[in-house]
């Protein structure tokens, strides 16, 4: 499984992946909107975790741009964002995504709403077997 | 961002918390600033007993006590403060709960509010994350903290040791995000109170020497927090009329 991070904030890719260094999959990181459809196209992930306010390209352009391209818009992307804002959180689930979490949240919350798009198997099982 | 069909519903569906009452209480009094008079602000005002005594207090700045106030309506201190500073102060719900959420979340910290002028003054070199907000509102919220501090949001958040934290670029990172999750939580309650604005990119800095910038034709307030870990200070500086 592969899991892309994509936010401006080291911080928060770290959080991705220290959520996820349990579990059976790669954590992929981009700083940016354009960074990430880059790293989408090449690695194809299984899921794409998107801030909004990113500078280059933010996550709604990137979002807008994932769903218009035939190669990638299957890719299911949960929003990891501190924009809860009504108007804007409708909007943003017009692009497409498959869930939304706002900061600042618990690890668990994230892993909850990633169990319910991919399987994530734990990584000692995934030895074992 | 255009409008779209039950937005309430939306969020619903992704288990986003409802909008806090504060939000709608603030949405309200927003909606009655169009007024020729001041009665029916006043009314809303009357009805929220939090609100009603943070603005008689500040409407009182030199009492020790409300036996000592000379202003006692709310009518009179909005004649006095104006409508501004009552807003202003409807936003310190939604401000000092967005502070709670984040230092309780992110890094399993329980605030008290406490008085600004009861905790120690920062006269000393300390870390300060600025964000600002523009749009229909027009502001920037300082949050201040003790350089003794960093070490534990390093620990915290990301389990790192007080070596990691020394290099600034990770600090200001750590710190960077704290600031954005406190004040992208409180800019989307704004914009839930129909004040549309976007937020600008944190910036940190480090001050022996504070000095609140108040944004044009703004109002400011000042917020303190104690915790057995640490103390802080969140500056709130608004114009809520700047698109007027």
């Amino acid at each position: 499984m592969k899991i892309l991070s994509v936010d401006d904030s080291k911080t928060i890719r770290m959080i991705v992946k220290r959520t996820f260094a349990p579990f059976d999959c790669t954590v992929l990181e981009a700083a940016n909107g354009e960074e990430g459809l880059a790293v989408a196209a090449a690695e194809n992930p299984d899921l794409i975790v998107l801030d909004i306010t990113m500078p280059v390209m933010d996550g709604v352009t990137m979002l807008g741009k994932l769903k218009e391209r035939a190669d990638l818009k299957s890719i299911p992307v949960i929003m990891l964002t501190a924009e809860s804002g009504r108007e804007n959180v409708a909007y943003i689930a017009k692009l497409g995504v498959r869930d939304y979490l706002v900061k600042p949240f618990k690890d668990d919350q994230l892993i909850e709403k990633v169990e319910r798009v991919i399987a994530l198997q734990p990584k000692a099982e995934a030895v074992a077997a | 961002m255009p409008a779209v069909a039950n937005p309430e519903d939306i969020a619903k569906q992704f288990g986003l918390e409802s909008v806090p009452a504060s939000v709608k209480r603030l949405s309200q009094l927003l909606n009655k600033c169009d007024a020729t008079d001041t009665d029916d602000f006043a009314k809303l005002v009357n009805a929220d007993p939090d609100l009603t005594k943070r603005l008689l207090c500040a409407a009182n700045p030199r009492a020790e006590c409300e036996e000592d106030y000379g202003i006692t309506t709310v009518e009179d201190a909005i004649q006095r403060c104006g409508m501004s500073a009552a807003l202003l102060l409807a936003m310190s719900d939604p401000l000092i709960n967005a502070v709670h959420k984040t230092f309780s979340l992110m890094l399993n910290i329980d605030l008290k509010n406490v008085l600004p002028m009861t905790l120690d003054p920062f006269n000393f070199t300390h870390v300060v994350g600025e964000v600002g907000f523009s749009g229909k509102a027009t502001g920037l919220v300082h949050l201040r903290l003790p350089n003794e501090f960093i070490p534990v949001l390093g620990d915290r958040l990301l389990g790192l040791t007080p070596a990691d934290m020394q290099d600034e670029a990770t600090a200001n990172d750590v710190i960077g995000e704290l600031c954005n999750m406190t004040v992208g939580n409180f800019k989307s309650n704004l914009c839930d109170a129909g004040l549309t604005c976007k937020l600008s990119p944190p910036k940190i800095s480090r001050t022996e020497e504070f000095r609140l910038h108040i944004v044009e034709g703004g109002t400011s307030q000042r917020y303190g927090f104690h915790s057995k870990e640490a103390r802080l200070y969140a500056d709130l500086s608004v114009n809520p009329f700047s698109e007027s």
